[in-house]
């Protein structure tokens, strides 16, 4: 039991309180509705959100970034416990929901395999509710990457990137 | 490498100058960064110039806090969404109550 304690890698996680009942929340995260208004990083857009929420479904979200690219992800299912958790596999897909590997896309993503997203839906009581997203990546890699870095360094990315393919071969 | 093209287009020639490596292995090197689509490779009399991909450099730059930026942002969104919710919530409980 300790062994497998201390092997485990730790992952990023991200946390918000809402000032709203958890039901409210977990619509918001669950009906495509309101997905479509949230999904995506700052300035992007959502314009495709087709969403198949039942274990074993799978949803499909189109992010349009600023400049007009497209990125497609697709989430599986795999647990769901109504307005307490959900425990999902998100990874980059093409407009079919067919998994691609982030670096063909160009972006850096690191994921633990045969791990799953969880979130976590809590009611804290007087009305607010914490909801944490426990993401498929390692924390340290979430922790390098979530610092704004100079050209070199994103260079340096690219170039470990295109070894990684170099050495896939 | 692409450091070196981060300054602007380089030949062939001029890649494998820095490097203690055979012009077969940098230009092995290069047919990966030109199948990955980070690099262009255009014929420019004898020589071949390799040119960075603006767009690829673009993508991965905007993408450099990307994961936990997606979260930490779209979490910022559903925050708005939330709270819009609230309030149309509260607006339907006075219609109908």
């Amino acid at each position: 039991m300790t062994e497998n304690t201390v092997s485990e890698i730790e992952r990023m996680v991200v946390t918000r309180v809402f000032d709203a009942p958890r039901e409210l929340v977990w619509k918001a995260w669950t009906d495509p509705k309101y997905v479509m208004q949230w999904w995506g990083p700052k300035g992007f857009t959502a314009p495709v959100c087709k969403m198949d929420f039942r274990v074993g479904g799978k949803s499909l979200f189109c992010m349009k970034t600023p400049d007009g690219q497209e990125f497609w992800n697709a989430v599986e299912y795999h647990e769901i416990v109504l307005h307490e958790k959900i425990v999902s596999d998100m990874y980059f897909s093409d407009s079919k929901g067919n998994k691609i590997e982030p670096a063909e896309l160009g972006i850096e993503h690191e994921a633990i395999d045969g791990a799953y997203d969880v979130t976590i839906f809590e009611d804290l009581g007087n009305g607010q509710t914490k909801l944490t997203h426990i993401g498929n990546e390692p924390m340290e890699s979430a922790k390098n990457s979530g610092q704004l870095e100079g050209w070199n360094q994103i260079l340096d990315k690219i170039a470990a990137v295109v070894a990684g393919l170099v050495q896939a071969k | 490498m692409i450091e070196r093209l981060s300054h602007g287009p380089a030949s062939v020639h001029g890649l494998t100058e820095p490097f203690a490596l055979s012009q077969q292995m940098i230009s092995k090197h290069i047919a990966c960064l030109v199948r990955a689509r980070i690099v262009i490779k255009t014929k420019c009399g004898r020589e071949s110039v390799c040119t960075l991909r603006p767009e690829a450099i673009k993508t991965v730059s905007d993408w450099a806090f990307n994961y936990r930026r997606f979260w930490e942002e779209s979490f910022d969104k559903l925050e708005i969404v939330v709270n819009q919710m609230k309030k149309e919530e509260v607006r339907d409980d006075r219609k109908h109550g």
